[in-house]
């Protein structure tokens, strides 16, 4: 045989392992991950929308400004199957990439809360904006005025302390947020989303 | 050489970062804060001891002339491996690593071990330079990242340390600031051990 052949021969066999290896893992793996990834959702989801019992998906049309896009909305649902609120999962472009803000309002008209999924702002400014020192100021918000973002103090009842040195990411927070708001003003509000 | 020289020189006379200056991304990127520091050190050693065996094992079989794609393929292996079966039986250890676990694929301290220390040795040597190797990069992300955090944002391990009226230094935890850090330590660090020499 000439070199090349053993050559060609033995890498075909080590990426021939590592490709059997990787298939089995990820066979393994694949339904721990999805079951990992579908309660991480739920947990989010509850976390801005505490009272809910249960969610159901609902079929949307895109919803998207200049910065932000909602891609997901929820109907919270309790015990006795009364609505009690919708959360959203808006992807905004913030500092160093998308932004995925998920958004409880619930049936009064009110922010519950919001999370922060995934994100890239930068360590130690932007990426502040998942700390709960930020995300807290937007519980308790009425939904008849957009938020808007302070940088200075004395805040008014719909306005956010921008976060020092990351104010694009405040802005993008709060963006996504009011999108959430004007879909749910405009569409939601009472409880007819068909 | 004996183990415990093998695992000394990974920390002190190669240390990967202030000594042979190599992975030089990954620091830069990550060091904005001491936790982060560990997390990629530690999740780094984990594979850099796995991939450092398996190249050992395989020494004889790699020919020369492919070694570069074969451990190419070997260390994504292992890295893609870590990863999944972090995710999905270790959710919590994966929130806090799991943005380092891609970068690892990147990180040529890894090819380097490889290539200078693991192809040339037998496997028990291999573990041994890998682990201090591995804790010497560590060890250097940590001193970097407490740095920057305590001065970039005032806190240490997320602790407050500074007083309040600190006013956090901005520039340390952006790239500018990981330079600064880096040069002056690596400077400091020379100084010192040439003389000891």
């Amino acid at each position: 045989m000439s070199e090349t052949w053993t050559l060609g021969l033995k890498l075909f066999i080590i990426t021939a392992v590592a490709g059997f290896i990787l298939g089995f893992t990820n066979y393994l793996t694949e339904q721990p991950i999805m079951k990992q990834r579908i309660q991480a959702d739920m947990e989010a989801r509850l976390a801005v929308l505490p009272s809910a019992k249960e969610f159901e998906e609902i079929e949307i049309d895109e919803v998207a400004d200049e910065n932000s896009k909602i891609i997901e909305i929820y109907r919270a649902v309790d015990a006795d199957n009364n609505i009690v609120g919708y959360t959203f999962k808006v992807l905004t472009s913030g500092f160093g990439g998308d932004v995925e803000v998920i958004v409880g309002i619930n049936s009064d008209g009110i922010i519950e809360g919001i999370r922060i999924g995934e994100h890239s702002e930068t360590p130690g400014l932007g990426a502040k904006a998942s700390e709960e020192g930020f995300t807290e100021q937007f519980a308790g918000k009425a939904i008849d005025m957009p938020i808007e973002v302070n940088k200075t103090g004395d805040l008014a009842d719909n306005e956010i302390q921008a976060i020092t040195g990351a104010t694009i990411t405040s802005e993008c927070v709060s963006n996504a947020v009011n999108l959430a708001i004007n879909y749910y003003s405009e569409s939601l509000i009472g409880g007819i989303d068909n | 050489m004996k183990l415990r020289e093998i695992f000394t020189n990974g920390i002190f006379k190669e240390n990967p970062i202030f000594k042979l200056v190599i992975g030089m991304c990954p620091t830069i990127a990550v060091t904005t804060a001491a936790i982060n520091g560990i997390g990629m050190g530690l999740a780094t050693t984990f594979v850099l001891i796995c991939s450092n065996l398996v190249i050992s094992l395989l020494k004889d079989f790699i020919p020369s002339k492919i070694r570069i794609p074969s451990y190419i393929v070997i260390i994504a292996t292992f890295v893609t491996i870590v990863g999944m079966v972090m995710e999905a039986y270790l959710p919590d250890l994966y929130d806090s690593l799991g943005i380092f676990i891609p970068l690892i694929v990147v990180n040529c301290i890894i090819l380097a071990r490889a290539e200078t220390f693991a192809s040339k040795n037998p496997p028990i040597p291999s573990i041994v330079d890998g682990l201090g190797i591995g804790l010497g990069f560590t060890l250097s992300l940590t001193i970097l990242g407490s740095i920057r955090e305590l001065l970039g944002a005032g806190t240490l391990f997320n602790m407050q340390v500074m007083p309040n009226s600190y006013e956090p230094a901005l520039i340390m935890i952006l790239p500018a600031g990981a330079f600064i850090t880096l040069g002056l330590l690596t400077g400091l660090i020379n100084k010192f051990t040439t003389k000891m020499d």
